[in-house]
């Protein structure tokens, strides 16, 4: 008897440990917000609305709705929501501590890795994905840095006990880095540019579609073994394995562009190489705005923290690029840059955005369903619809205003626990006497 | 005849000089700020204006009147504050910031490669930044000299240095200077860890010290022989320059600025400061100082710290963006800097984040980017803040400067307007008109050899 009693103990505590979610947050369940204003970023506002949640989605929103029994009932009166923020570019669990190379997995040795997949190497126990939290997001890209071609970007949640539990697509984009002046996240270097007259930045053009060029070669050579058996197939090769999706359309790859004539040349190159592009940082996209627009190209902006590219374009360049590229009718995504340990900051470069023109209802969607669409997960992310994920927010104030204080969060319905590592510090020492 | 030209001669010199007088104290230029939401930052906000009479703020209040010839400038309900002091920064500075040759660099001296044609002057100011605090890097335990500077951009170097500014000292602890995170880049030099770290600064004190005690004796000795007639004149000591610095830090001559983040080792430097009795203004960074508040505040300590930017490596990792909020609320002297011309250019937004994260009050917020960074510095008699006869520094924001969609419009250094953005638009626009008319022009052909 006895033995079954401390069978019974040991079990339920197995349960309640396997049960408990990450951060200490609850298992989905059915939850009302309730008196909030509700920013759905597709629809209309809902002022002292209500929002449901059933099984890990949203099953209800409006100005009507009510709690079944038993529901955790949260009032946010004079607080708002508004659908999670997507990080359109992280390295959320590649990197925790920039000096310390044993803690950073970005970059891997050589030019060309298109085969290396970010979801190999992210660390669920990071402290930034509950620091990155602070703010409002609740997925985010996690993508390899090195090289011309490198790797596969995995779209993650930010909590989840392992990465298969966190991963929303394993393989959401191929990245190549193209050609440019140097940047700080693994630009090609093509600083000798300026001093030879060779044009270096074709060169390096050529050499990246050379790759492509032997790769669909090795996938037609594979094809044609396929259906003939008196061919031999070639051995496997798992980088041109991985540049099939890229080169049949179905996997979108995220190219790394800075400069106007550089971006001209990647949409040259996008176009002739048939690709499902999405441009990455384009400083001086809005030089080329309507190009862009044309070629029906989105763009991710890099973090603001930023000079000009050239002090000839002002020193607000930067800042209006988000804004000027919206009115040429490009579709922008934020992302939150180099440094996950910097990650809240997604919302900062978005206010310096609207600071300097951009449109703040605009800033809002390239947070959330810009992303989400750019990324082919608009069905489960980006916006506060029925049937949609829960993930989202509830904060004090405008999401892009630093006072803005982000009180719950919800990821797949999951109710999160704001306490993040710096909590815990805070805690700790604002309890130390003061003498 | 010859004594009567004197006289005219003398008179109209008389008149002459009596004319300069009297033109004197209208020239110096009138200009009055009218209409903005003023944030004084030591006292009340109020809607008003702002008259700066030369260099100084002359007057502040609701309605002030302008004089004949005085340049009004209508502010149009535009926020108004202190300009912005960034007391821990590198800019304006040719080349290295890091004399690595050496372990300790007491020599060295900022001073001597200012560079005022550094763009992120220029830069800084488009953020409301009107003074800085230039500075040696951190790759030494005792590293070189700093200096503080009006961004006058344009004026000459020695025109920005800050007149009447305590000089400064860097001083390192930590990763930096202990190369943790050079390894492999040239040969290896002692200190490896914090323990030497400190032991090299006593060494080095210990040495001023005996160099002092050296040329006392020998002053002491020529003062003796002075008048005596077959008196031998002793040799004097060989000048070191480097320990003449190390010895002018003990004579109190230079304020002790010292890189620091974890709390152990700064607390291991309060207590050498205290022993031999030299004055440790602040340390720079001090990410872990929310641990120490209590030893921080009752030793005059200040700290010059980052709103949010940590974990690029070990010992910025430990801390959290309430720390500054924190250590401010619990008495420590507060300022945020930016160590980084890019930063330098925001940190009124990163004065916003205090107000979030560690519940800073408004005006406490605004005080860590203007008024307590002036008095980590010693300049607080001049700057930080908007009073009758303070120098005129002075931001305009487009929206209060914690708004997070504000843009700064004007910055005025010593009542001179050095940056004034509606300026900025309208020459980037006529850039633009004659780069396109440029553009549609019939290009010459390429000359071919």
């Amino acid at each position: 008897m006895k033995k079954i009693i401390v069978f019974v103990i040991l079990a339920v505590a197995l349960a309640v440990m396997l049960f408990a979610a990450p951060n200490g947050g609850d298992e989905p369940r059915v939850i009302l917000i309730k008196n909030a204003t509700i920013f759905p970023i597709v629809g209309d506002k809902i002022d002292q609305g209500q929002l449901l949640i059933q099984d890990g989605k949203i099953a209800a929103l409006g100005k009507s709705v009510t709690a079944p029994e038993g529901a955790l009932v949260i009032d946010a009166a004079g607080l708002s929501v508004y659908p999670g923020i997507i990080d359109a570019f992280s390295h959320y669990g590649l990197s925790e501590i920039g000096a310390i190379g044993s803690t950073v997995d970005m970059r891997e040795m050589g030019k060309e890795n298109p085969e290396l997949h970010a979801s190999w190497a992210i660390n669920p126990g990071s402290v930034h994905f509950g620091t990155g939290r602070v703010n409002g997001t609740t997925s985010a890209l996690v993508a390899p840095v090195g090289g011309t071609f490198p790797g596969i970007a995995a779209l993650v949640r930010m909590d989840g006990w392992t990465v298969p539990e966190m991963t929303i697509k394993d393989s959401a984009a191929s990245l190549i880095n193209f050609p440019m002046t140097p940047r700080s996240s693994g630009a090609e270097s093509v600083s000798q540019q300026q001093e030879s007259k060779v044009d270096v930045t074709s060169k390096l053009v050529d050499k990246i579609r050379d790759t492509l060029k032997e790769a669909r070669r090795y996938l037609q050579l594979k094809k044609a073994a396929a259906a003939d058996p008196k061919l031999t197939a070639p051995a496997v090769n798992e980088k041109y394995e991985a540049l099939a999706p890229v080169l049949d359309g179905t996997l979108p790859v995220i190219i790394s562009v800075e400069k106007d004539k550089d971006i001209e040349l990647a949409i040259k190159f996008t176009q002739e190489e048939k690709l499902k592009a999405i441009f990455r940082g384009c400083e001086q996209g809005y030089k080329v705005a309507d190009k862009i627009k044309k070629a029906g190209i989105p763009v991710i902006i890099d973090s603001l923290y930023t000079g000009p590219t050239d002090p000839e374009d002002g020193y607000d360049a930067p800042f209006r690029n988000p804004g000027e590229l919206v009115k040429a009718g490009v579709t922008i995504c934020f992302s939150s840059g180099d440094d996950p340990s910097a990650g809240k900051d997604i919302v900062y470069h978005a206010a310096r955005a609207v600071a300097f023109g951009l449109d703040h209802e605009e800033a809002l969607k390239a947070l959330t369903i810009n992303t989400a669409r750019v990324l082919g997960i608009d069905n489960r992310l980006g916006s506060l619809e029925v049937g949609k994920d829960a993930d989202l927010f509830i904060t004090s104030g405008d999401p892009l205003d630093p006072k803005s204080d982000v009180k719950h969060m919800f990821i797949a319905g999951r109710h999160i626990d704001m306490k993040n590592y710096w909590e815990t510090l805070y805690e700790k020492y604002k309890a130390r006497p003061i003498r | 005849m010859r004594r009567h030209t004197i006289g005219i001669i003398i008179l109209a010199g008389l008149f002459l000089t009596a004319g300069l007088l009297q033109a004197g104290a209208p020239t110096e230029k009138r200009l009055l700020l009218k209409n903005g939401h003023i944030l004084p930052v030591t006292g009340p906000g109020f809607d008003g204006d702002i008259l700066i009479v030369g260099t100084k703020i002359a007057k502040l209040g609701p309605g002030l009147a302008a004089e004949p010839g005085t340049e009004v400038i209508d502010l149009k309900g535009q926020w108004v504050m202190p300009g912005i002091i960034d007391s821990h920064s590198h800019i304006a500075l040719e080349g290295s910031v890091n004399e690595m040759g050496d372990l300790i660099t007491a020599e060295v001296d900022c001073l001597d490669i200012l560079n005022p044609e550094d763009i992120n002057i220029y830069y800084a100011l488009t953020g409301g930044v009107t003074t800085i605090h230039t500075m040696h890097g951190s790759a030494n335990p005792i590293g070189g000299k700093g200096i503080v500077l009006k961004l006058k951009w344009g004026a000459s170097a020695a025109d920005m240095v800050f007149a009447g500014a305590p000089r400064t000292i860097k001083w390192a602890l930590g990763e930096n200077p202990k190369q943790s995170n050079s390894y492999g880049i040239g040969k290896p030099r002692y200190p490896r860890s914090r323990m030497g770290v400190e032991a090299s600064i006593r060494v080095e004190f210990e040495a001023a010290k005996d160099y002092m005690k050296a040329w006392q004796t020998y002053d002491q000795k020529v003062k003796a022989a002075q008048g005596k007639k077959d008196a031998v004149l002793p040799l004097p000591p060989r000048k070191d320059y480097r320990l003449e610095a190390i010895a002018d830090i003990l004579r109190g001559k230079y304020w002790i600025r010292c890189h620091a983040y974890q709390a152990e080792e700064m607390e291991a430097i309060i207590r050498l400061c205290k022993e031999y009795g030299v004055k440790l203004a602040c340390f720079e960074h001090g990410l872990e100082g929310y641990r120490i508040t209590n030893e921080l505040a009752a030793n005059h300590v200040a700290v010059s710290t980052f709103a949010d930017f940590w974990a690029y490596k070990w010992e910025a990792y430990n801390t959290m963006p309430q720390s500054a909020a924190l250590m401010a609320r619990r008495g420590v002297l507060v300022g945020l800097n930016s160590d980084d011309a890019e930063r330098m250019r925001r940190l009124f937004f990163d004065a916003a984040k205090t107000v979030r994260f560690g519940g800073l009050t408004e005006t406490e917020a605004l005080k860590t980017i203007t008024i307590n960074p002036a008095i980590i510095l010693g300049v607080d008699r001049w700057t930080g803040s908007l009073e009758a006869g303070k120098d005129a520094d002075i931001a305009v924001f487009s929206r209060h400067p914690l708004d997070p969609y504000t843009v700064c419009q004007m910055t005025i250094v010593d009542g001179k307007v050095y940056f004034d953005r509606a300026k900025y638009l309208d020459e980037r626009a006529k850039a633009e008109e004659a780069k396109k008319k440029s553009a549609e022009a019939p290009k010459l052909k390429d000359k071919k050899d």
